[in-house]
């Protein structure tokens, strides 16, 4: 899933190419992604599933920890882990979390589906990942 | 005369006032509902699906969705509190009906959760109406409007709930969708709520497990504007969704038996005789005899001979197995194979054990239809009912009954088989109430005579004419069942199976070789 990731991620800056965008912008995808998969599974349903994306994201990039879901998917402690970690690192967890996001995903509703979720935030991105 | 002109004048009245409103039927796309349901589903009902859990309400749900919605008209899935949306999504997808391409462009999937935890009824019904209002959609489904409802009744009065219940039907409706509430409730729940008094159709799913077996039914309590089939009908979940089996089998509208039936050969000369030419065509046979008489071969060569006058035939066969059948009939020189690979004949080995009767009867309307049977051999009645699971043996014979009348009347000949213990004081038939399911009955038994263990036949009874009333030794050859010997007046009480001598003894040859048996 990370090769999926990284192509939301490298989509997503394409658009927007300031620095801040580029650093958080796994982070902005996962944004993007919360109100079709709240509109599916409602936002207690989300929120659990990216808590536990975060779980798994911790185990790979410990920094991460710093980072909250708020009761409404949000993300909470961005802003001060800017401050703190280099916009690389930040740049490379996000992608780790989304990831492990979008893996979460698969594993339950499978690739096609999960697919098709995505395609219906971007309908303009080809998403051939094999 | 004058009342004769009242009436006439009566009926053109009512020849010219308008046409009906036609209500269209939408296919649930679950197998054998839609002719319990008298056609489908009527348009822009507003339905319930309700039952205990785990009897396939969500499943019942899907299936109606993906076999209605399009692009042009969708479907909105509303899910509230009951299963999370995403084990939803991950054990629907396993159904074949599951149909991927269609979710977003076709099929809809909301999460009313958060509406339903925070705010009430009246949010509830604001958030149906926008998504409904937006989308336009043929179908909508609430699962499970029993979390709405119980929300609801924490913070609401009986009189807010029914209001919101009018206005959702009203609104549902209004914008011509059919909809479906899901939710699990139990029967005695149904007095007193007015979601049953304002549903037009509700449809209860129920689960009962039977000593080692599982039973799924299904009941239509209500249904505005059709005719659907009363009663409890057996359904069942598969990778293929729910199929639903009529207890009607959907046999109400068969065709009558032909007016000029014609004589059928059961493949033994000399037995055609003592039934006067034959079996008649759409006839009930029921052969009756104890183990090792001859009744699977008397069956065989029953469908070998219409195989030989290209009728195509079904065995369902609930003892032997096929290879059996097929060793047996290899060595009686008759060649089932090749009908059997031309699609003329099916052999059906059923060992359901824990299906419906109306399940097995299906499988086997299922394979006459495909072939176009004109013969079906049921052996044996005995094995049919104890291959069943103990729950579905009370309806065994109505089922039975109905099945065997409904081919019968369509033409089909029947030859079924029954074992009967032998008594040696008198000649019992069956065990059950048999003659309701037949026309015609043999018995066969086994007789002492001369030292030896021997074979008679006997046709007890022929509905469409006269019989022999003749007892007839019979053996099984190369050549299958062979009737030998014109009846015998040198024997009393034959049918007690000890027969006393009243004749002069004739020499006895040495015996020949033992009857071939079919090959296990």
């Amino acid at each position: 899933m990370r090769d999926l990731a990284e192509r939301l991620v490298a989509y997503e800056t394409k658009a927007n190419k300031s620095s801040r965008t580029k650093t958080l912008a796994a982070f902005l995808v996962g944004e993007k992604l919360r109100p079709d998969l709240a509109a599916l599974m409602g936002s207690v349903g989300f929120r659990a599933l990216l808590s536990r994306a975060l779980a798994l994201a911790n185990a790979e990039v410990p920094w991460l920890r710093a980072v909250h879901v708020k009761a409404d998917g949000s993300f909470e402690g961005l802003a001060e882990l800017e401050a703190q970690v280099d916009p690389e690192e930040i740049f490379e967890g996000g992608i780790v979390l989304l990831a492990q996001l979008l893996g979460l995903l698969v594993a339950f509703i499978g690739e096609d589906l999960t697919l098709r979720l995505v395609r219906e935030v971007w309908s303009k991105l080809s998403l051939d990942i094999r | 005369m004058k009342i004769g002109a009242a009436k006439r004048k009566q009926q053109k009245r009512v020849v010219s006032q308008p046409a009906k409103v036609t209500i269209r039927k939408l296919p649930t796309g679950v197998r054998g509902l839609d002719e319990i349901l008298g056609g489908g589903i009527p348009e822009f009902s507003f339905n319930i699906i309700a039952g205990t859990p785990g009897c396939g309400k969500t499943t019942l749900a899907h299936q109606i969705v993906f076999a209605n919605a399009t692009a042009r008209k969708r479907a909105l899935y509303f899910t509230v509190l009951g299963e999370p949306a995403l084990k939803m999504l991950r054990y629907q997808q396993q159904y074949s009906f599951f149909d991927q391409s269609m979710l977003g462009k076709a099929v809809r999937f909301i999460n009313l959760s958060d509406v339903v935890l925070e705010k009430d009824l009246d949010a509830v019904l604001e958030e149906i109406v926008k998504e409904v209002t937006a989308t336009n959609p043929g179908i909508v489904v609430v699962d499970s409007f029993r979390t709405v409802v119980r929300k609801a009744m924490a913070g609401a009065s009986e009189l807010e709930m029914q209001s919101f219940i009018q206005r959702l039907a009203q609104f549902l409706t209004s914008w011509e969708a059919t909809s479906f509430l899901v939710g699990e409730y139990t029967v005695d729940e149904m007095r007193d709520n007015p979601l049953f008094t304002v549903a037009d159709g509700l449809l209860w799913l129920s689960q009962v497990a039977e000593r080692n077996s599982v039973v799924r039914k299904l009941q239509i309590y209500k249904l505005r504007g059709v005719a659907s089939v009363p009663g409890l009908h057996t359904i069942r979940i598969s990778d293929d969704g729910m199929q639903a089996f009529s207890r009607t089998l959907g046999l109400s509208h068969q065709k009558n038996k032909p007016k000029r039936r014609r004589r059928l050969s059961i493949g033994i000369p000399e037995l055609d005789k003592m039934m006067g030419g034959g079996i008649l065509e759409g006839d009930s046979l029921l052969v009756a005899g104890p183990s090792g008489a001859g009744k699977s071969a008397l069956a065989t060569q029953f469908i070998a001979e219409g195989l030989r006058h290209r009728e195509p035939g079904i065995m369902a066969i609930f003892e032997e197995r096929p290879q059996g059948y097929m060793d047996r009939a290899g060595d009686f020189g008759l060649n089932l194979k090749t009908s059997l690979e031309k699609g003329k004949l099916e052999v059906l080995y059923l060992r359901p054990l824990d299906l419906s009767v109306d399940e097995t009867m299906r499988e086997i309307l299922d394979a006459v239809e495909r072939v176009g049977a004109k013969r079906l051999v049921i052996d044996s009645l005995v094995g049919f009912e104890m291959a069943l699971a103990p729950g579905f043996r009370t309806d065994f014979r109505e089922s039975l009954y109905r099945m065997i009348a409904a081919l019968t009347g369509a033409g089909v000949t029947i030859l079924s088989t029954v074992e009967v213990e032998d008594k040696f004081t008198e000649l019992s038939l069956s065990h059950y109430t048999i003659s309701f399911l037949t026309d015609d009955i043999i018995r066969l038994r086994y007789v002492e005579i001369d030292g030896q263990l021997r074979k008679i036949m006997v046709v007890i009874k022929m509905r469409g004419g006269n019989h022999s009333k003749d007892i007839r030794e019979y053996v099984i050859t190369d050549k299958g069942v062979v009737v030998i010997h014109p009846r015998s007046t040198d024997y009393d009480g034959l049918t007690t199976g000890i027969p006393t001598r009243t004749g002069p003894r004739l020499a006895q040859k040495e015996e020949t070789p033992p009857e071939p048996k079919a090959k296990k």
